[in-house]
């Protein structure tokens, strides 16, 4: 794309990223479109403050992590490619799609990659480990003011009291996939893209 | 009566449990003696002329009767308790046979017993009582279960699967009804059959009877086969759901059934008719819940009746909905669902387990009376077989269930995110019970102007008994067979209540993005709704504030905790700060529960208790190694005493060391300190005089060997070092520390002085390894 404000989505472009993220072309020119409306500036990417303006997103207590996790490492801008490829995540498993995945590289939206990404959001410091810190943090952000540090403290205990079965006293990928096996991670980490 | 030589076994022995074999007489007799009343009317009669006679006769005089027998006059009660303990006595007996209840689903041996007890009683009387009594049913039998479900109905699965579960009751019922009715209609028209009597509507009517799902024959199915949530909560959604499609179907067939007609007009009305009966149903619960809700915010002094109000609030609420023909069922569900999580902040645990247990009992007998009544009011009743439209009856019934939901799943799939499958398919389809109600509804249908009642009552009849029998016995195997998915046992962990929360939060962010206002939008903004409003509104107290997940950390502790104590290792908590955790479990039950900030007040002196405790005996030890250097004669300070006068002290102190100058100490043990060792080389019985206190350097005061209690030499220095927190400093262990007393003289002034003095001529041979920082200063003037 370089630097090339281009206000129309190439088909050349679509079917790229068709074929990386496994979109529609309908889906992915409606995503196109609330790319550029949610792109002020018009330089055909968005950057932070784009993301923040975003009335929702400011009241959800994860925003800030959310809006971070579009934007690769170090970088201020993301454009659209990064867009889809991150929206990728959150694609619906098709059963088609299940049974070619073992074949090839597991697409975007496997359960696995679903799974790391939601764990790159707890793990600021990408070093595999979710540390107590770490989720204190998430924790203090999903529950406000009102709790104390200790009760907070607790909690954060007992959840990699729950969770950590390789005793280092942090939550690393593989335990954070065991302790969610119960839970329909297909189905609550995806977002049904109308055709 | 048999029954004393029935009961005197039972009771003789307590720890034996009730054998199968002295259930049987216990029930034998109960059969009889319900049978003995169902044939007491005769005598009661009798009795009454009785009465009458010696009325009119002036009261001739009879001898005081010393035991009389008058039944009339507690019969019903007597005869509704009967019933009840035979009920529960048969549900009591069958699980006490294992291979039984293993093969054949409850509900089955229930109706098998129904139909004893109504041959029984058919034998001896020849009538049996109309025991089904429409009324009976839907006003005491039905609401029990109702409420139960709708209680504990899993908001979460439901909500998600919303859709799905409304398209298949509506959609999926009013194809069911329309099918049956048509087809049937097409098979009276045959010849052979002899049903020419019966018309289009009688036939409709009678489809929208059949075609609805039963929830108490899926509760009762279902709960034994433990089937994954999705498929349990589809199902028996859909059969709470049909509710409203059959009160519509059943009103208007049988209005226009005595008319003979209908109109477009009248099916438009229909139409709405059906709108208001689902949504009014909904909203006259949902007031009701929200009433009940307000209510268990004042009941924090009168815990008692707590339990009444989600009871009667309910039953209002149901019976409300009844005087408006709006759906009973839908209502029922509104209101349980609807208040729970408000009441159930509200209320005491104990509240809570009154609540669950009588809700569970109410909807268990009335469950096993039901398939009781089944039973005999199939032999009861009276019947007309009819080959043609039983039979076809029974065919349409399964092949349009299957027909409906393979059709309607299609449809559904092109929506739904986790795609339901054959297997899914099929147990859906095979799960589609047919019950009670149903029969209660052909019941009550009027056979002045239905004649063809009797035929429709033997056809429901076979219907349930197939549905029940053939479906709910094979469920269970075939389940096993097709490798269904199993409901998970594992009890719902914190990490999970977590990370679900965060993972809403992320997608109904990741929404916001995309612009797309989906699932989760609503969702979430229903919950801040909820939280900024509703809560305040409806919970008392500062549980209003307190967030889901705290909440649901609090509930998990208590239940560890309890069961901790009940397995008897009371000890032993595996959580990280106990104390803290029970004493917020106990808070928000107390009616003046303190703001939440404060919550965390009351911890840190228990946080600074234990600090102090593991200094106090750390040192405890060590100060055994040192005892014999310490000094009896000096004063022993409490530290406490904060009212201590500083200057009073200091006199004291110059008096005793006045006195005792010329001791020098005597170390009976090698001391490794520097300082101690250079007194030991040094010891120059001279008089030390301790410096002014004015320079903030506490001299080390040579004083009488003087043992004193540890305790109080510990308990100065710990507490001293309890407030600075200042670890390194446990290994000096007590004493004087004269480093420490030098950094803390800033802080806190006088008094700190005066009590360093005090440890200094206490402590003569052992200023400890602390001391080491003194070694700049001079030992010796």
């Amino acid at each position: 794309m370089g630097s090339r404000a281009s206000t129309l989505l190439r088909e050349e472009e679509i079917e790229e990223i068709k074929k990386e993220t496994g979109f529609s072309h309908s889906q992915i020119t409606r995503l196109y479109s609330r790319f550029t409306s949610l792109d002020k500036g018009e330089n055909g990417a968005l950057s932070r403050e784009d993301f923040q303006r975003i009335p929702e997103l400011a009241i959800n207590p994860l925003g800030d992590r959310i809006i971070n996790a579009f934007f690769p490492e170090g970088e201020d801008q993301v454009n659209f490619r990064g867009f889809m490829r991150t929206l990728a995540h959150f694609r619906p498993i098709d059963d088609n799609e299940k049974k070619s995945a073992a074949s090839s590289e597991p697409p975007l939206n496997s359960r696995a990659n679903k799974l790391q990404f939601a764990f790159r959001m707890y793990d600021l410091d990408r070093d595999d480990k979710i540390s107590r810190d770490e989720l204190l943090q998430v924790l203090r952000m999903m529950v406000g003011v009102n709790i104390s540090d200790d009760q907070l403290g607790s909690i954060a205990d007992r959840t990699i009291q729950e969770a950590d079965t390789s005793g280092d006293g942090c939550i690393s990928f593989n335990e954070f996939m065991k302790v969610l096996e119960n839970v329909d991670v297909e189905h609550k980490m995806s977002i049904r893209f109308l055709h | 009566m048999a029954r004393s030589p029935a009961w005197s076994p039972a009771g003789g022995r307590r720890t034996l449990p009730l054998q199968p074999g002295l259930l049987l007489p216990l029930a034998a007799a109960l059969l009889l003696l319900l049978a003995g009343t169902a044939a007491s009317p005769a005598v009661d009669d009798h009795g009454k002329h009785q009465k009458v006679d010696n009325q009119t006769h002036n009261f001739t005089k009879k001898a005081f009767p010393v035991l009389s027998f008058e039944y009339a006059h507690i019969k019903t009660p007597f005869e509704i308790s009967l019933w009840v303990l035979l009920a529960s006595l048969m549900k009591l007996g069958f699980h006490l046979i294992p291979r039984l209840s293993s093969i054949v689903p409850e509900s089955c041996l229930l109706i098998v017993v129904g139909l004893l007890v109504g041959g029984l009683i058919q034998l001896l009387k020849e009538e049996v009582p109309p025991v089904l009594d429409s009324n009976l049913f839907f006003l005491c039998l039905l609401p029990p279960i109702i409420l139960d479900a709708g209680y504990f109905l899993p908001i979460r699965p439901f909500m998600e699967n919303l859709g799905t579960i409304l398209i298949f009751a509506v959609v999926g019922t009013l194809w069911n009804a329309f099918f049956i009715g048509g087809v049937l209609y097409g098979v009276c028209q045959i010849e052979a059959a002899n049903l020419k009597n019966i018309g289009l509507l009688p036939c409709l009517l009678f489809g929208s009877v059949i075609s609805a799902v039963d929830p108490v024959a899926v509760l009762a199915v279902f709960e034994e086969i433990h089937i994954n949530e999705l498929l349990h909560i589809l199902v028996f959604g859909e059969s709470l759901l049909n509710d409203a499609v059959t009160v519509v179907l059943y009103h208007l067939f049988e209005e226009y059934t005595v008319v003979g007609t209908v109109t477009v007009l009248d099916i438009v009305l229909g139409i709405i008719s059906f709108l208001v009966v689902a949504v009014g149903g909904v909203l006259v619960g949902a007031a009701y819940g929200f009433l009940a809700a307000l209510t268990s915010r004042f009941t924090s002094h009168t815990r008692v009746i707590e339990p009444l109000f989600v009871f009667v609030y309910s039953y209002m609420a149901y019976l409300s909905a009844e005087v408006f023909h709006l759906s009973g069922i839908m209502a029922l569900i509104a209101c349980g669902a609807v208040m729970r999580p408000y009441v159930e902040a509200n209320i005491s645990h104990k509240s809570h387990t009154t609540i669950k247990y009588f809700l569970k009992m109410w909807s268990s007998v009335s469950e096993t009376l039901i398939f009781i009544f089944l039973g005999v009011a199939t032999v009861g009743g009276s019947h007309s077989w009819n080959w043609a439209f039983v039979t076809a009856t029974v065919i349409l019934c399964l092949v349009a269930r299957v027909i409906g939901v393979v059709g309607l799943t299609a449809i559904i799939n092109k929506f739904r995110i986790v795609k339901l499958t054959t297997k899914d398919q099929f147990i859906i389809a095979y799960g589609g019970l047919r019950g009670a109600i149903a029969f209660s509804l052909g019941f009550l249908l009027d056979p002045k102007h239905f004649e063809m009642r009797e035929i429709f009552l033997t056809a429901i009849i076979t219907v349930i008994f197939f549905t029940v029998f053939v479906q709910g016995m094979t469920i269970k195997p075939l389940v096993e067979l097709l490798a269904v998915k199993k409901k998970q046992e594992a009890k719902r962990s914190i990490n999970e209540e977590i990370h679900t929360q965060f993972l809403d939060h992320l997608l109904t962010g990741i929404e916001a993005i995309c612009g797309h206002y989906g699932h989760h939008h609503w969702k979430d903004k229903l919950n801040r709704f909820n939280k900024k409003y509703v809560k305040k509104c409806l919970i008392a107290g500062q549980r209003s504030k307190e967030p889901q997940l705290v909440a649901f950390y609090h509930k998990m502790e208590m239940k560890h905790a309890i069961e901790l104590v009940e397995s008897g290792v009371g000890s032993k908590m595996p959580s990280a700060v106990p104390s803290t955790v029970s004493m917020q479990n106990i808070q928000p039950k107390k009616p003046a529960a303190p703001k939440p900030a404060e919550r965390g007040f009351p911890q840190l002196p228990k946080g600074r208790e234990e600090e102090i405790r593991k200094i106090l005996r750390n040192n405890l030890q060590r100060t055994r190694q040192r005892m014999h250097s310490y000094n009896r004669h000096t004063l022993v300070a409490d530290p406490f005493e904060d009212g201590f006068d500083d200057l009073l002290r200091k006199k004291q102190l110059e008096k005793t060391i006045k006195g005792i100058s010329n001791y020098l100490p005597v170390p009976a043990a090698p001391l490794d300190s520097p300082t101690m060792r250079r007194a030991r080389l040094s010891s120059d019985p001279q008089p030390y005089n301790p410096k002014p206190k004015s320079d903030g350097v506490p001299a080390i005061q040579i004083d009488l060997a003087s043992p004193q209690s540890p305790d109080s030499v510990n308990v100065i220095g710990e507490f001293k070092r309890g407030g600075q927190t200042e670890p390194e400093e446990e290994d000096r262990g007590l004493m004087m520390a004269p480093p420490t007393a030098a950094k803390e003289t800033n802080k806190r002034g006088e008094e700190d002085g005066a009590r360093d003095q005090q440890k200094l001529t206490r402590c003569l041979s052992d200023p400890g390894p602390g001391a080491d920082e003194d070694e700049d200063e001079p030992f010796l003037p």
